[in-house]
């Protein structure tokens, strides 16, 4: 099973903890073994020393042994615990200290033991004792001797074991110190987390408005809470969008049933002509289908909203589309003597589905037509700008747009001037078609307008470098 | 000609039923899937409007069914404009034709004599009504023997009237059939009426009797009276 704690502070303090620990670890380690080779070294050093003393207490004896003349004048009495053993170059034991009681300096010398500035070795005792062994060789009148002599490890390693237990007394402690602190270090970090969650689920779709508060909007946390109320402050604007679409949408399906329902109603209050009741009925058949109209375009903008739409795309010169567009509705200037003029660059190619685009661009030129003055002039500019894309614009010189309706106008039933442009029969969805048509294409369209100056409106769209351009036999029947 | 009407909301089969007799035909109206079912198995029809959206037994599935059977009779079938699934399913399931409701009355009608007539198309050339004539072919126009100055729109739009001379023609049909557009938007509309009002300019003002008349709310209708 793994064990693996709940929340973010429990597991900052666990992985605090456990790297702490590693690093004491270490640290300790490394510390023990350098005391250990220090001490060693002060250890051999002594070892060396004690040789020269010893070599200077050899006495031969008689009968070919050695014998250790122990109250040498300079030194008096060797230390106690040292092992020494003097072997002849033959192999033969000449001496043995009786501190060993006859076991063995590990095994007899080699010939040349002794001969170079060898370092001392570690061996072990029969009895399990680590001894510190240094060989010289020395001459004795003449004769040569190899002389070894060892000290008990006993107090290095007692030393080395005493600091080891120091630092291990002192782990546990520092851990847990270490750890106690971690944990109220990381709650207090993390704290405002938690302040912020509880003020975000005092936020629902009813008070947008409310903002968590950001202490340091510079450190991550304070990021975190910015990003956080950027978001409700987008999730806000899109409930406002749409209780605004709400709003306006009952407004418009109220206007043409109410219509229908006082037609009706005071055509039945009295006795009328068959001519009359026509007249009656026809009415209510507009209103039945500007209904029908505003229901169309709202199922297709939902569709569009769910990604329902297929974009046949093609590769089309936008000017080319442009022409297209203006040519199926420049009748409507015609009647209002207004001049369209189509001016721009043939070759901007843009892949896009004919019908769709074509349909976003009637839009524009048509609501140019419709809020433009009699014998105006109305531009159409196809042009390149910067970074591989193109521009529609489509100019006017109609009333103009106030500022302050601007940022709604291709919002869903928004309309600048609600009276006039319910009469002239339009759903007040042709502008945000037009949006969600060239936003699906990955362009987007904007509006410049100067009040009373009319009012350009501009569709930006990647534009496509090596285009391949359906042959007139495969255009649309 | 008899259509049997598969329709469960009661007030548009009623409208169906009395559109259609108006019109000559005799109607039979099925209010549930069994039922039309039943009645196709048992009667001979010319025609079968179906709603997709039937309770009891599923439109489809009545379609489905009879085409198994081998009933060759022509189906047009009535769906919902969001259903567009529906609408596939039915014309591979063996429908000829596919209305979207709400449908306008006209269309219906357009639809209904296109089935009926299958088979044996007949492609004027030479139209003619009242002392409205229209040379298909060499795009000719005349009223009163006198030529008729006419754009290439205004002439197709004529022909399409003229086709349906006597008969009430939506805005919906004009858009389809006549400015090959696959949706009526707003602007089209527009248009339209500019081209119907150029097209009365030159037909019908300069002579006492007029041709071209509106039905309000529905559409245009090419007739001698009223």
């Amino acid at each position: 099973m793994k064990l693996r704690p709940r929340n973010v502070r429990s597991r900052l303090t666990l992985w605090y903890v456990l790297v702490l620990a590693g690093l004491l670890a270490l640290y300790a380690g490394v510390a023990s073994l350098f005391l250990f080779l220090s001490l060693r070294e002060d250890f051999d050093r002594n070892l060396l020393q004690d040789i020269e003393t010893v070599e200077g207490m050899l006495e031969k004896e008689p009968n070919g042994l050695v014998s250790l003349h122990a109250s040498h004048p300079d030194t008096g009495e060797p230390r106690i615990g040292h092992f020494i053993e003097i072997w002849s170059p033959q192999g033969l034991l000449l001496y043995r200290s009786p501190a060993l009681q006859g076991q063995a300096l590990g095994a007899p010398p080699a010939p040349d033991e002794g001969s170079d500035d060898s370092t001392p070795s570690t061996v072990r005792l029969r009895n399990g004792a680590r001894v510190r062994l240094a060989s010289s060789v020395y001459s004795i009148e003449d004769q040569p001797v190899i002389l070894r002599v060892a000290y008990s490890e006993e107090g290095l390693w007692r030393e080395l074991g005493e600091f080891a237990g120091v630092l291990l007394l002192g782990f546990p402690i520092a851990v847990l110190l270490a750890g106690l602190g971690g944990y109220a270090l990381a709650r207090k970090t993390l704290s405002p987390i938690d302040s912020m969650a509880n003020q975000a689920k005092q936020i629902s779709a009813a008070r947008l408005d409310e903002r968590l508060s950001v202490e340091n909007p510079e450190d991550e946390l304070g990021k975190l809470g910015t990003v956080f109320n950027d978001m409700l402050g987008r999730l806000q604007s899109a409930f406002d969008q749409l209780r605004r679409f709400t709003a306006d949408a009952s407004h418009e399906l109220r206007t043409p049933l109410t219509a229908m329902r006082s037609v009706g109603e005071v055509a039945l209050q009295d006795q009328r002509s068959p001519a009359q009741y026509r007249d009656v009925i026809g009415s209510m058949l507009e209103e039945v289908d500007r209904l029908t109209r505003l229901s169309e375009s709202l199922l297709s903008l939902s569709r569009a909203d769910a990604g329902h739409v297929h974009l046949g795309k093609e590769d089309i010169s936008l000017l080319q589309l442009a022409k297209e567009a203006v040519s199926s509705v420049e009748v409507l200037a015609e009647e209002k003597r207004q001049r369209i003029h189509i001016e721009g660059d043939e070759t901007l190619f843009v892949s896009a589905d004919r019908l769709i685009l074509r349909q976003a661009i009637v839009n524009l030129v048509d609501n140019a037509i419709k809020y433009s003055p009699m014998e105006s002039l109305i531009v159409v500019r196809v042009e390149q700008t910067g970074g591989q894309r193109a521009f529609l614009e489509v100019v006017d010189h109609g009333c103009g747009i106030p500022r302050e309706h601007q940022p709604y106008v291709f919002d869903r039933f928004y309309r600048v001037d609600k009276a006039r442009s319910r009469e002239s029969g339009g759903t007040g969805l042709g502008l945000s078609i037009t949006k969600w048509s060239v936003e699906a294409h990955g362009g987007a369209v904007t509006l410049k307008s100067e009040d009373e100056n009319g009012s350009a409106f501009r569709i930006t769209l990647p534009v496509i470098e090596h285009p391949r351009p359906r042959g007139p036999e495969r255009g649309p029947q | 000609m008899r259509i049997l009407v598969v329709e469960d909301e009661t007030k548009v089969a009623r409208a169906l039923r009395e559109g259609l007799e108006r019109e000559k035909y005799e109607v039979v109206v099925a209010p549930t899937g069994e039922e039309g079912f039943f009645l196709v198995n048992e009667e001979e029809f010319d025609l079968v409007i179906l709603d997709l959206m039937l309770p009891g037994r599923d439109g489809l599935q009545v379609l489905a069914t009879l085409r198994k059977r081998g009933l060759q009779t022509p189906v047009l079938i009535l769906t919902a404009r969001d259903a567009v699934e529906d609408r596939v399913q039915g014309l591979d399931k063996g429908a000829d034709d596919y209305l979207v409701k709400p449908f306008a009355f006209p269309e219906l009608l357009a639809r209904v004599r296109a089935l009926l007539r299958r088979g044996r198309t007949e492609q004027l050339l030479q139209l003619k009504f009242s002392d409205l004539e229209l040379d298909v072919t060499g795009r000719k126009a005349r009223r009163r023997g006198q030529p008729l100055e006419l754009t290439a729109r205004e002439f197709e739009l004529l022909e399409y009237l003229l086709r349906h001379k006597e008969q009430i023609v939506s805005r919906e049909m004009l858009a389809r059939y006549v400015w090959k557009e696959t949706a009526r938007a707003t602007p089209l509309d527009n248009v339209m009426d500019v081209h119907i009002n150029r097209l009365r300019r030159k037909v019908d003002e300069p002579f006492d009797r007029k041709l071209i008349h509106t039905v309000r709310g529905v559409g245009f209708v090419l007739r001698e009276e009223l």
